[in-house]
């Protein structure tokens, strides 16, 4: 499907695919790491995981935004620019590209609903996996501090899957 | 992936199989290099410290702005209020004198009971003074990021602290910027005492950006709202006298803080050299740079 759309398309003269379009979903997800060098000193840490949110946004709405495994390298940048320990989103976001794989196996269907869910069950196993990594370092703090975040996160990807959606008719010159 | 058969062809069939093998070798690469980072956290300084050095100028550059937005509405705040703020801050003003002076009366009698006993500490002089650019969004842990790093003389270890209070202390350096971990996450754990009867304390954070405070000893808990906490300089790690923060809250074998310098807050944040240098090295075995 992806790659059937990245050839030019004769409907409409001049309005291809752009010449990076294939690389496009990476960058932006290198972008949204790229936001926790924002100037903004928060003390509850209330913000999302942008890079993985933008990461499942892209992966729920094409099976091959990126080749899969670059979901390492991704989540190394991501492990980078945010001071998570070294290799916690490597690890993560390579089991995501493998556990949404399995899953398209089942579904029968997809709607906004299940993705959704599909997204939530996701992000809480992300902040399930900090609270573990960071009790195991010492930090054990209380699983309930983590639901805010975490609601908050769940609340945000409607938008997030929206503006990943116009980033691809974009790129894909539709 | 390998999941679905993408059709006859065995090329398209091993692509499939060799993105699927890839997938996993990426899960096992991430899992050692997490427990690599979680066992011996100096393996990847010199990495993060590039990392940090590439952020850390973006959030500097546009951290003026955010300054002043927040400055904006907060000065708009300040004048809603403006004429009840001024009899306040007067009241406290003069209340501030008189403490001041009697300050400045203990101050030389402690000086002169000190020479009497021959007692000295090591000089701290300040290594580098930066702006807290920015933070850790959206982990248990509380990070801040220093606009001063290996350039300046900055060594992981190292305490910072702001004109308010105590701050954290560095666990990443880069050559431009340093990752401060502060005194409201949770493995942060700070031996303190009361300033009000020097009652031995223990601060640990609360990843929220509060603070936990433990009496040393079992029993009557010993806080009252609006109580500051300081260090106590045990461990060697802080320096001693430094005030931490301000008690909130009681519950039933301790109390809630709230740090003074609030790091949204501060404008500049001071790194000084380890109260006693021997207790960054054996805090880190694993980086010789710090060992006396």
């Amino acid at each position: 499907m992806v790659r059937a759309a990245l050839a030019p398309s004769r409907r409409r003269i001049g309005k291809g695919p752009l010449r990076v379009a294939a690389f496009v979903p990476a960058a932006t997800v290198v972008a949204a790491s790229f936001l926790s060098a924002l100037p903004i000193v928060s003390t509850s840490g209330w913000y999302p995981d942008f890079g993985f949110l933008v990461f499942t946004s892209w992966r729920l709405l094409r099976s091959d935004p990126w080749p899969a495994w670059w979901a390492a390298p991704l989540g190394l940048v991501n492990d980078l620019f945010t001071g998570y320990p070294i290799g916690f989103s490597i690890a993560l976001w390579s089991a995501t590209m493998l556990a949404l794989d399995l899953i398209d196996r089942r579904t029968m269907w997809r709607d906004y609903w299940i993705e959704w869910v599909l997204a939530a069950v996701l992000l809480a196993m992300d902040q399930w996996l900090q609270w573990r990594v960071a009790a195991i370092v010492g930090a054990r703090v209380a699983f309930a501090m983590m639901l805010p975040p975490l609601v908050i996160a769940i609340c945000i990807f409607p938008f997030s899957a929206w503006l990943v959606s116009r980033i691809d008719a974009w790129r894909l010159g539709r | 992936m390998a999941t679905a058969r993408p059709g006859w062809s065995r090329r398209a069939q091993y692509g499939l199989f060799f993105s699927f093998l890839a997938v996993i070798a990426g899960i096992i690469v991430g899992l050692v290099l997490l427990v690599l980072s979680l066992v011996a956290p100096a393996t990847f300084n010199g990495v993060r410290g590039a990392a940090l050095d590439v952020t850390a100028p973006v959030a500097s550059a546009l951290h003026e702005v955010t300054a002043t937005a927040t400055g904006l509405v907060s000065g708009a705040g300040d004048y809603w209020d403006a004429a009840s703020q001024n009899g306040e801050l007067k009241r406290e003003r003069r209340a501030m004198l008189r403490r001041m002076i009697e300050a400045k009366a203990i101050l030389q009698e402690n000086r002169q009971l000190k020479a009497t006993l021959q007692l000295r500490d090591q000089a701290h002089d300040a290594i580098a003074a930066g702006r807290i650019v920015g933070s850790s969004f959206n982990s248990p842990r509380r990070y801040a990021i220093l606009s001063v790093g290996s350039s300046d003389g900055v060594q992981v270890g190292m305490p910072v602290r702001s004109a308010d209070g105590l701050v954290g202390r560095i666990i990443d350096a880069g050559s431009v910027a340093s990752r401060v971990l502060l005194v409201s996450d949770r493995a942060n754990i700070v031996p303190a005492r009361l300033l009000r009867d020097g009652i031995p304390v223990i601060s640990q954070g609360r990843g929220d950006g509060t603070i936990d405070v433990r009496p040393l000893e079992v029993g009557r808990n010993p806080f009252k709202r609006g109580d500051i906490i300081i260090t106590s300089g045990t461990g060697g790690l802080y320096p001693p006298l430094v005030p931490i923060a301000r008690i909130v809250k009681l519950d039933d074998d301790g109390a809630v803080a709230v740090p003074l310098a609030d790091p949204a807050n501060i404008s500049f944040a001071i790194v000084e050299p380890p109260f006693q240098p021997s207790a960054v090295a054996a805090e880190q075995p694993s980086s010789p740079a710090d060992a006396p």
